[in-house]
């Protein structure tokens, strides 16, 4: 793409998320959503196959359907409470719907179809604006609303979530779409908290994007997409299989990495509250996400699949540029003993 | 009849609506489409806005649907789906025409609908005050604060379309 038409289009997805976050009137926040929708549109078409161009169009229709119900609740809202401004949604159709809405946006189940097939069929560096940026504006608008969710249905969402997010990507081969079952987990785990903690569900988010941007960084590092292809890493850089193990073991909730930071805080709270079911479903269903993390690392870092002899001898090709990768893997590891600082995020 | 002008506009507005969303050629639907923005512009001059029906006509209408319409011309086929020419496109059409008739007959004979949220039949849809203040009108003044106390909104709104034109480039232009 042209230089200065990719610089304004991905100015204007930053724009689009920034508008979201910062407004006080519904009708800007449902402007920056769409304006956010309309840039990205290039960005997942940067491949120009058919099947990017198949992911581009389910990602804008299933994001319109969602902006068009995130509309209406609007509207309702509107039509009880006679004011635009995003203090608290009076009325609970509206709420449902908006909490619908969001959900549709994030890739919740049983919204969740979209996030597999469309990470599939983009590059990887666009899925991995589609895992992370993507992400930030629903979830602070959903973070503004907080109190006036009703609690059965995004509980209901939550535990679906985890429970697809773990069970759909054990057959999965296929790196992207290994990370969007892990994105699906992930936000169910956030939306767990966000009723009765918002401050957690921030802190989650803040680690996911984290151990997201540190995974795909490694995959672009190896241009590996199959776990085939990835399995062979030892050759071309050893290092990154070292990294890649702990990177995996941290997102799958791991102490004493920084993945197990989230979900104990998440449990705490919950139990605080005196759910105690929940919770435990709740962190018997992560076993199923963490068992898939480790397939990956015993075939990538642990052994070394059998392969012909001219596999061992790979010559180096120029290596791609890796953004941040080392700060990004010591904050995506290290970050337990700072869990008191997460007084910050209040 | 006249009190009742809004419920009879936005029923066919709902039904103009059905009929390109059965989806017929797009000429046909640009057809519907020009329909449905004359009874749109119907409805918001019955609550006195005047200047934004005729900005819908003049605009989008007189604009946008006859640039799409030249557009659709280009790139028609010799023999365009109308809706009696394929059994899909007739069969989604009726299904969208009952459910309309279903619902009209049910806010016509039934004191208060509350499917998602409550209103009270034929009487919520007829206009007896507009709320203005008698004065000025309110819609012009607000477009002029679209430009004075709004200027943020004209920033976005015109960078989404400079955006919106260099996407649909960027999206079209192949490899």
């Amino acid at each position: 793409m042209n230089p200065l038409i990719l610089t304004i289009i991905l100015m204007t997805v930053f724009l689009g998320t920034m508008i979201v976050m910062a407004s006080s009137h519904w009708l800007m926040i449902w402007i920056g959503f769409e304006m956010n929708l309309l840039a990205i549109i290039p960005i997942l078409m940067k491949k120009y196959s058919p099947r990017a161009m198949e992911a581009s169009t389910k990602y804008f229709l299933t994001q319109a359907t969602a902006s068009m119900l995130l509309m209406m609740a609007i509207i309702i809202n509107l039509m009880h409470s006679g004011q635009w401004t995003i203090t608290k949604v009076f009325n609970p159709t509206a709420s449902i719907i908006m909490t619908l809405a969001l959900a549709m946006k994030l890739g919740l189940t049983p919204f969740h179809f979209w996030v597999p097939e469309v990470t599939q069929g983009i590059s990887l560096t666009s899925g991995l604006i589609l895992l992370t940026w993507q992400k930030l504006a629903p979830m602070s608008i959903l973070y503004q609303i907080s109190p006036s969710i009703n609690l059965n249905i995004l509980l209901t969402m939550a535990v679906l979530s985890i429970l697809v997010g773990g069970w759909g990507g054990l057959n999965q081969t296929q790196l992207r779409k290994i990370m969007a079952y892990s994105s699906i987990a992930h936000m169910g785990w956030m939306t767990a908290i966000l009723v009765y903690n918002p401050t957690l569900t921030m802190l989650n988010m803040l680690i996911y994007i984290m151990m997201t941007l540190t995974m795909f960084m490694l995959f672009i590092h190896s241009s590996s997409t199959t776990t085939l292809s990835l399995s062979h890493t030892w050759n071309k850089a050893p290092l990154i299989t070292t990294l890649i193990l702990i990177t995996l073991l941290s997102m799958g909730g791991l102490p004493p990495l920084s993945g197990f930071m989230p979900k104990w805080m998440i449990i705490q709270e919950l139990t605080k509250n005196s759910s105690i079911i929940l919770p435990t479903l709740m962190a018997i269903m992560a076993l199923l996400n963490l068992y898939f993390y480790t397939r990956l690392t015993y075939s990538t870092s642990l052994t070394m699949f059998p392969s012909t002899n001219n596999m061992k001898m790979k010559w180096q090709f120029e290596t791609k540029q890796i953004t941040l990768l080392p700060p990004l893997i010591i904050a995506s590891s290290l970050l337990l003993p700072l869990t008191p600082m997460l007084s910050i995020l209040d | 009849m006249m009190t009742y002008i809004v419920f009879i506009l936005s029923v066919i507005f709902v039904i103009g609506f059905v009929g390109f969303s059965s989806k017929p050629s797009p000429i046909y639907g640009g057809l519907v489409l020009i329909v449905s923005g004359g009874v749109g512009c119907g409805i918001i001059m019955n609550f006195g806005g005047s200047f934004l029906g005729l900005m819908v006509f003049l605009i989008y209408l007189g604009g946008m649907l006859v640039v799409f319409g030249y557009t659709t011309a280009m790139a028609t086929e010799q023999y365009p789906e109308v809706w009696v020419s394929n059994a899909t496109v007739m069969g989604v059409f009726l299904l969208g025409l009952l459910m309309e008739v279903m619902l009209v007959l049910y806010v016509l004979k039934s004191e208060e609908v509350g499917v998602v949220f409550k209103f009270s039949s034929v009487g919520d849809w007829a206009i007896y005050d507009i709320g203005n203040s008698g004065v000025f009108s309110e819609e012009i003044v607000g477009v002029a604060a679209l430009y004075s106390y709004g200027a943020w909104v004209v920033v976005v709104t015109g960078w989404s379309l400079l955006v919106g034109v260099l996407v649909i480039l960027e999206v079209t232009r192949g490899d």
